[in-house]
């Protein structure tokens, strides 16, 4: 909800003209000539007379309820609930199953949430593209930024006209200090396809959680990730740069509910299981005797015997019978 | 103020990716059908007792080079996806029985998804199954049209 508001906070008014089809000097013309009553176009000698205008099913009319600049294009959204979206949005990219959930390759990515020391970046050590390339291949991030290479697509529609010309995934976000790692690293970065920077003091739920989804795939900076504690303190000591934000509290401290029933406390207080661990059946359950052998052993003791010397696949003994000659055949017959 | 304890669940997980996630395929022919491309699905359905990626614990069984190759996840290593997942390979000539006895013994025998045991002998023996020669030969295809120019050059790359 948080999210679906904020998208809607970078919108630029837009309508059409104000006058659109009203340029003319059109009348209605009545009842009685047989024709409908809508505004018709003055004057003769051009084919434009005579035929109707205004009305939206009209050709060259004005649209339905034309757009307005005034339309409500913006969002107000408590603060309370933009922080809170915000720092679930950062609880979430620390989950490694919400990352995967999100689509992003983590499976080289040697540690979730990922940091990299800051002292990579340090007095602008970092300042060209391709030392920034090597340094996301380095920490297993190289994965998640050739997808978004190869995802580079041709945007279908009227989009490709008005500067949303291709689409593509979202690669890693690189959070970092500004004042610890310097902003040549932003300039480093910005030519990587899919990869965005972010300021650890102005995180961004439109970054941390693209079309809404949790689990973006963030590589901190060890100062970025420091300046976390001040920024957004914790659940009892309050943020030193928001006023009044404590990080929202758990409303269950345990949520896992598998661990929950097993836990001793409550398997002490249950009652015991009726019956032991064995459970008499109610119904005899009848068994194929041609598939289950203690069955058939229990139907025919002499089954044992029987395989154990292989009766079932004997060889008969003795010779071939011999065909009989032509003088018994012919002895036969004359009867 | 109780004890803060881990509070991703696998649970709390599921009921956050079970709408959509990356690996979902919905389809509204036969009713909605759901499906997973998780790697880590034996059944390739969408349900929580099959999601390979919100498990703590999942059995992946695939085809690879060589033949079939096992994935297990280390519950351990939860959140180091390097680390996170053990996998074995059984090379072609393993009869496929024995690669059955090996999946239950390395799995469901340890205590590890015994609830999965039946579904990774079925994935197992479909793998092979699949992987078995007919003896036909060479089964015709059907030409498949590239399109776009990367495409064409990739296709020439690759013949040349």
């Amino acid at each position: 909800m948080v999210h679906t508001g904020m998208a809607k906070n970078k919108r630029q008014p837009y309508s059409v003209s104000e006058k659109a089809g009203h340029q003319t000097s059109a009348e209605s013309w009545g009842t009685g000539r047989a024709v409908a009553r809508i505004p018709r176009v003055s004057g003769g000698g051009t084919h434009r007379a005579g035929q109707a205008a205004f009305g939206n099913m009209c050709r060259s009319g004005r649209m339905f309820a034309p757009t307005k600049i005034w339309r409500k294009w913006h969002q107000k959204i408590n603060l309370g609930q933009k922080r809170f979206a915000t720092a679930s949005a950062i609880a979430a990219s620390s989950s490694a199953a919400l990352l995967l959930a999100r689509g992003h390759h983590i499976s080289t990515v040697p540690e979730v949430p990922l940091v990299i020391s800051s002292t990579a970046f340090e007095a602008g050590a970092l300042r060209k593209t391709s030392a920034a390339v090597k340094i996301l291949h380095a920490v297993g991030a190289g994965p998640d930024v050739e997808k978004v290479k190869n995802s580079r697509k041709l945007r279908a529609g009227k989009g490709k006209l008005r500067g949303r010309r291709h689409r593509q995934r979202r690669g890693p976000l690189v959070v970092y200090d500004p004042a610890k790692d310097g902003k040549e690293m932003a300039l480093a970065f910005r030519n990587i396809a899919g990869v965005e920077t972010c300021s650890v003091y102005a995180l961004n739920l439109l970054q941390l959680a693209p079309g809404g989804h949790l689990g973006r795939f963030v590589v901190w900076t060890s100062s970025a990730f420091a300046a976390l504690d001040d920024v957004y303190g914790s659940t009892t000591e309050p943020s030193e740069l928001k006023r009044d934000f404590l990080i929202p509290s758990n409303l269950v401290s345990q949520p896992d509910i598998t661990k929950l029933i097993n836990s001793s406390e409550v398997q002490s207080v249950l009652r015991p299981v009726r019956g032991g661990a064995i459970t008499k059946r109610g119904t005899v359950q009848k068994k194929n005797p041609l598939r289950n052998k203690q069955v058939l052993l229990r139907l025919n003791p002499y089954a044992a015997v029987y395989a154990k010397e292989g009766l079932g696949h004997a060889k008969v003994k003795g010779e071939k019978p011999v065909p009989l000659d032509e003088v018994f055949e012919a002895a036969l017959m004359e009867n | 103020m109780p004890i803060q304890q881990e509070n991703l669940s696998e649970d709390l997980i599921w009921e956050v990716v079970r709408h959509r996630n990356a690996y979902l395929v919905k389809r509204s022919q036969a009713g909605g059908v759901q499906f997973s491309r998780d790697p880590l699905n034996l059944v390739n359905k969408h349900s929580r007792k099959h999601a390979g990626f919100v498990n703590a614990k999942a059995i992946g069984i695939n085809a690879d080079s060589n033949t079939i190759a096992m994935t297990t996840k280390t519950a351990s290593n939860a959140n180091k996806p390097a680390k996170s997942t053990h996998s074995s390979s059984f090379s072609a000539s393993t009869p496929s029985r024995k690669i059955y006895k090996n999946v239950v013994s390395s799995t469901a025998k340890k205590g590890y998804r015994s609830d999965l045991r039946a579904e990774a002998v079925a994935r197992a023996s479909a793998v092979k199954q699949s992987q078995r020669e007919t003896g036909k030969g060479p089964q015709k295809t059907r030409e498949l049209k590239l399109r776009g120019a990367k495409a064409r050059k990739a296709a020439e790359a690759g013949d040349a």
